[in-house]
């Protein structure tokens, strides 16, 4: 065989497999617009729930929580300290009780989310240099409730501190920059990095960002399989007609149709919305395209290794839907990744989106560069090389058990012929 | 009626999921509270006090000493590759200037990308670094002869004492299985009722399953919903029982109040199942609908975020959600042990409930007998 021979041979090759992916390419976008379950997974759920998700964390830390003052004291200080706190923009005094009994009914009957109780020997104690007490009541039914009012009476009572501590000195005789050294001899100084703000939904809408994507894309692909292997006659994922056989072919053209849908959506989701919503962006946004493809791959892989053992188009649905808030939890963000006990930690690890989520706030929030996310981003290309096999043999198998059954059923045809 | 038992997906969805949701957040929070987080120390000075203070520090409850990075940007560069929480700098002549009385500053770095181990970890520190400011004031006065009565209300004039209501460990957990464990017990109920009713739509069955209750549509639902009642509500009274005697979560008023409103919960959430698939008889559209109804409630019951701090538009779409009402009961009743009476009010609104599948009545029963809606 000559080599010009050999040359157009492979040339031929390439253009049949070419042609083949671009058929399968082709034959997905269109199952996937023909069908209205699809198009709410694909279309509809990744341009809705990022908007809604957004809105309705709008607000990124409480304001003018209601509190309720219990002033036993009725001095000059208490007064002070009470329109302090009042001043500060997280809580609001709403209304004075004069026994604690009676503002634990306004508590009761949820008009106010924390008591502040100022004992009555509070000026008197503070008059004679002895410690004061105030005690504050704290709403737990929310984790933020508890933090905001107990960080704002916290920072009142400091500054309180040190006005008194000052007053105190100069009485027992230690004026001006002495005063000032042992009132505060070691200064500390808190610095909040990445989520200055301390916002709720700077710290938890990344996460849910990214599971959105890497959700629909999984319960999509679970509709088209079920779907496929519900209406197809021979009960099979793969249609056998439009596909010839060739496993990897059908694989790569599936693929690629997701991936042009959810490239533009990682556009939307991750590049105008956290924007729109002013949510932390300050990754590079070459890391995050470098960062997304792995992570997209190694969804549609997954997703696509998964669906072949879903029976029936809403089974997906059914079964896998609460995972999201396990997947959540098990990314790490809000119980911390280093206390997660290794099983859990281990198993986190079989989904993209527990590597996907860690890697985009790195990128995204705190602005590491590419190289700091090593580990999650190669975790992101062997999941993808390895759920791309687990792909490629789920679907050999069925392709292989669907011709088999065309076979079968054509020789079968052809008995009745004969007879 | 007694499909139930035919399709797996019935059992496998109901009870394994919810006893996969049990063991899965009973183990992964089962330490209560984040303790020992990983943090870093930055000492410039590698003085005796400067590592007296790192031993302070190490003695606290939520932070753990991993590592000490040799400058601001090392330490920065751990934090953004997730190796420590928080960062702790102590300058060049600390131990000198705190001695020359020329205020040496620490200053420390906290990572809120990670908004819980941030806040616990702030508060730790912080209360860390107080206390060093305190030990060095005291040594101070005592220098200069101070009576030791007296010191104290020098230090710190005012103490404030934090009380937690219901509560008395702020444990992260009850914050969150409280609202999480019935948020996926609703969105099964959801799924399973809208499943249950819509497979016989589509698999054109629903005929033969009207007869089987003499054409009554009301006979046909509550004989087809009543079997999930009870094993949802058992799933619920475990879930309780769980929560309340086996990790002894706050529990201030009769645990039998929270049994009933597990049931009146688990029927409201049936109702508004049947409400869906009333409104869309195609199983695929109510499935997704039911899916991100059931979605919507953990953020609704109010527990993550405060529904009153939302913005008010969609502030009064959280009564439409059972769990906002069950997520109330449980705040006055378990968590703060007030007064029935207070909860009074959710409980009718979980009755409420029960009316709204009489509004889709005659569309689901001549969905049924005409089976005119597309399959798929």
């Amino acid at each position: 065989m000559s080599v010009k021979q050999q040359n157009t041979s492979i040339f031929k090759t390439l253009i049949s497999v070419i042609s083949d992916t671009l058929l399968v390419v082709k034959h997905e976008f269109k199952t996937m617009f023909k069908d209205r379950g699809v198009v709410i997974m694909f279309v509809l759920a990744p341009l809705a729930y990022p908007i809604l998700y957004c809105s309705l964390y709008l607000n990124e830390t409480l304001t003018d929580v209601p509190i309720a003052a219990v002033d036993c004291s009725r001095s000059q200080e208490s007064r002070e300290f009470l329109r302090h706190l009042d001043g500060t923009q997280n809580v609001k005094i709403t209304s004075h009780f004069s026994t604690l009994s009676e503002a634990k009914q306004a508590f009761d009957n949820k008009l106010v989310h924390g008591v502040i109780y100022i004992p009555n020997d509070f000026s008197k104690k503070l008059n004679t240099g002895e410690q004061a007490n105030i005690s504050i009541y704290c709403d737990i039914s929310s984790f933020m409730y508890y933090r905001i009012i107990n960080q704002a009476s916290n920072n009142c009572v400091i500054d309180m501190n040190k006005q008194v501590q000052v007053k105190r000195l100069n009485a027992i005789g230690i004026t001006g920059e002495s005063a000032q050294i042992i009132s505060n001899p070691i200064p500390f100084d808190g610095q909040i990095l990445f989520n200055e703000g301390a916002g709720f939904a700077s710290f938890l809408l990344p996460a849910i960002l990214m599971l959105i994507i890497q959700q629909t894309l999984f319960l999509g692909i679970g509709i088209i399989a079920g779907t496929s292997r519900g209406e197809n006659k021979f009960h099979v994922l793969v249609n056998s007609t439009v596909h010839r056989g060739r496993t990897i072919r059908v694989v790569i053209g599936k693929s690629i149709c997701y991936l042009l849908m959810y490239g533009a959506w990682s556009f939307f989701i991750l590049g105008v919305i956290p924007r729109a919503f002013n949510l932390p962006h300050i990754g590079l946004p070459l890391d995050i395209i470098k960062f997304m493809i792995p992570y997209l791959l190694a969804v549609v892989f997954f997703s696509m290794t998964v669906s072949v053992f879903l029976p029936h188009r809403e089974t997906g649905m059914v079964v896998f839907l609460f995972f999201s808030l396990i997947l959540l939890f098990l990314s790490g963000v809000s119980w911390p990744q280093s206390n997660i006990n290794w099983f859990w930690r281990t198993f986190a690890w079989i989904f993209p989106s527990t590597c996907g989520v860690q890697g985009y706030i790195k990128i995204n929030t705190m602005g590491a560069d590419l190289h700091r996310v090593t580990f999650e981003y190669v975790s992101l290309w062997i999941q993808t090389a390895l759920y791309f096999a687990t792909t490629c043999w789920a679907y050999r198998w069925q392709i292989k058990k669907s011709s088999k059954k065309q076979l079968l059923l054509e020789e079968i045809s052809e008995l009745d012929n004969n007879l | 009626m007694k499909r139930m038992v035919s399709r797996p997906i019935y059992f496998i969805s109901s009870v394994l999921t919810m006893a996969f949701c049990y063991v899965f957040f009973f183990t992964f929070f089962n330490e209560g509270q984040p303790n020992k987080m990983p943090i870093g120390i930055v000492d410039l000075d590698n003085s005796a006090l400067s590592r007296q203070f790192v031993r302070n520090l190490e003695t606290t409850q939520q932070a753990q000493i991993v590592m000490y990075p040799g400058s601001h940007k090392e330490a920065r560069e751990e934090m953004q590759e997730g190796n420590i929480y928080a960062f702790v700098e102590i300058k060049h002549n600390f131990a000198s200037d705190a001695i020359s009385n020329r205020r040496p500053s620490i200053t420390f770095y906290i990572n809120d990308s990670y908004l819980i181990a941030g806040s616990l970890l702030l508060k730790d520190i912080t209360y860390m670094s107080a206390a060093t400011s305190i030990g060095m004031q005291r040594k101070v006065l005592r220098a200069k002869g101070m009576d030791e009565s007296r010191i104290m209300g020098i230090i710190q004039p005012v103490v404030l004492n934090t009380h937690l209501i219901g509560n008395a460990w702020a444990n992260y957990g009850t914050y969150l299985l409280n609202v999480i464990l019935p948020g996926i017990l609703q969105l099964m109920v959801l799924l399973m009722t809208i499943f249950s009713i819509g497979v016989e739509l589509k698999e054109r069955t629903s005929r033969e399953w009207m007869a089987t209750a003499n054409n009554s549509m009301f006979a046909a639902v509550t004989g087809k919903l009543l079997p999930f009642t009870v094993v949802f509500t058992a799933l619920g009274i475990i879930c309780n029982m769980l929560l309340y005697k086996y990790m002894h979560y706050p529990m201030n008023s009769s645990i039998g109040w929270m049994y009933l409103t597990t049931f009146m919960f688990v029927v409201a959430s049936q109702a508004i199942g049947v409400l869906l698939i009333g409104i869309t008889p195609v199983l695929r559209d109510a499935v997704t609908l039911g899916g991100v109804f059931g979605m919507l409630g953990v953020t609704f019951a109010g527990s993550t975020f405060p529904i009153e701090q939302m913005p008010r538009g969609v502030r009064i779409f959280s009564d439409f959600f059972p769990i906002h009402h069950y997520f109330n009961i449980y705040v006055n009743q378990a968590l703060n042990g007030v007064a029935i009476s207070n909860s009074l009010i959710s409980f009718l609104f979980l009755l409420s409930f029960i009316i709204l599948p009489f509004f889709v009545y005659n569309r689901l029963k001549k969905a049924a007998i005409n089976q005119n809606f597309p399959i798929k």
